[in-house]
């Protein structure tokens, strides 16, 4: 006991020159919650932004266990407690979930839970600096969302005549997006009763071995289906790259346009293209 | 699912035979078997496998599929397999599942197209 007031003599408040000053600075801040947890986690000091996220005044919380600020299923999995004794363990404990305001709503937080110790490394209690992420994590919701109608938008698959879908694919190739590609343009094929898919790669910037094993497996599917795909915008940056990475392609007809492509699908529904006074 | 509820439907000198949508194993090989019998009795020259019902393409159906086709084409007959769902060749593709020299068509009047072309209109898988 006489060791811990002889550690609390010299508390940063001290050497800050007023421990008056000290605290009217910390329970002033608004945008951090900064709350002194005892060894057991309960309240001991509350400050402004505390107030302000969580709804609790510093009356009614003090005293009270910090478990109140999670959501029931945290505290069932006890996780108030495993973050104590994270901090206590490693001296510091980050996160970032759920927690809940007074009047039950939740708010996304960012919470450092610091074990504060005396010379000696005797704990003392912890400290605990929370910030509210909400409009964070909206917005990181919001790009997720965005990227996923990106994602939609970006595969299109036409018709461009009886027998004949066009799909133009722009950016990169990755197992995500070739999934969807390929559902898409298999059911379009379907749906359309073509024969022939164009795939046009004229937008996809460069080709990898994986890009490629992509495109190989939606050719495949597409093949399986009783459908035939003609690969074509294939630039010769890209022609290059296909023989330097040893790609083999010779199974699959592939033309550099997308103009070309179409007459190979024309060719293939035995159809031509006739002028109005009857020459080719 | 047994022998009796598979129709193979002759169509002059073609076969037309429907999967069932979800079939074991034990239909599938009774399945090639039925063929066979069919193709030497009526020494078609060709076989359409309807699977336009089928939900789920295994790998044992996959192989035995694989398979037939070769044992109708030492018969003298070419295989087409017809209406495969999109859901169904992207994943068949994704395991890398295969079907060895079958012909595959968009669906039935594809398929008799095909069979009834030239033989220049061969398509491999």
């Amino acid at each position: 006991m006489k060791e811990q007031m002889t550690a609390t003599s010299e508390s940063p408040a001290v050497v800050l020159g007023s421990e008056d000053s000290f605290r009217l600075l910390v329970e002033s801040v608004k945008d951090y919650a900064i709350v002194m947890l005892d060894t057991g986690g309960h309240v001991v000091s509350w400050n402004a932004g505390a107030e302000r996220f969580k709804g609790y005044h510093a009356e009614e919380i003090i005293g009270k266990h910090f478990s109140c600020f999670y959501p029931a299923d945290s505290v069932q999995r006890g996780l108030p407690e495993q973050e104590l004794k994270a901090a206590a363990r490693d001296g510091r404990f980050e996160d970032e979930g759920w927690r809940v305001r007074k009047d039950g709503k939740q708010f996304w937080a960012n919470v450092i839970i610091s074990a504060l110790r005396d010379k000696d490394g005797t704990l003392r209690g912890f400290s605990k600096v929370t910030r509210d992420l909400t409009e964070r994590k909206q917005a990181e919701e919001r790009i997720k969302q965005q990227s996923r109608e990106i994602m939609e938008l970006s595969t299109p698959v036409m018709q461009v005549w009886q027998g004949v879908v066009v799909a133009p694919l722009i950016g990169s190739l990755d197992s995500n997006r070739t999934q969807q590609f390929m559902e898409r343009l298999l059911g379009r094929i379907v749906e359309t009763n073509s024969p022939v898919a164009l795939v046009d790669i004229m937008g996809v910037p460069t080709i990898d071995t994986q890009t490629a094993q992509h495109l190989i497996e939606t050719i495949s599917a597409v093949r399986l289906l009783g459908a035939q795909v003609v690969l074509t915008g294939v630039r010769p940056a890209i022609a290059q790259t296909l023989v330097h990475l040893g790609i083999d392609l010779s199974g699959i007809m592939t033309r550099s346009s997308l103009s070309a492509g179409l007459q190979v699908a024309l060719d293939i529904l035995n159809l031509s293209v006739v002028c109005k006074n009857g020459s080719h | 699912m047994t022998l009796e509820s598979i129709s193979v439907i002759k169509l002059h000198d073609l076969l037309l035979v429907t999967v069932p949508a979800d079939p074991d194993d034990e239909t599938v090989s009774a399945l090639q078997d039925r063929v066979l019998e069919a193709m030497a009795q009526f020494e078609a020259k060709g076989l359409v496998l309807d699977i336009s019902t089928v939900q789920t393409l295994d790998s044992f159906f996959a192989r035995t599929v694989a398979e037939t086709v070769q044992m109708v084409a030492l018969m003298g007959g070419r295989t087409v397999l017809a209406g495969m769902r999109a859901s169904v060749a992207v994943t068949a593709a994704q395991l890398g599942l295969t079907v060895g020299n079958a012909l595959t068509a968009l669906d039935v009047d594809r398929a008799l197209d095909l069979l009834n072309a030239a033989p220049s209109g061969v398509r491999r898988v």
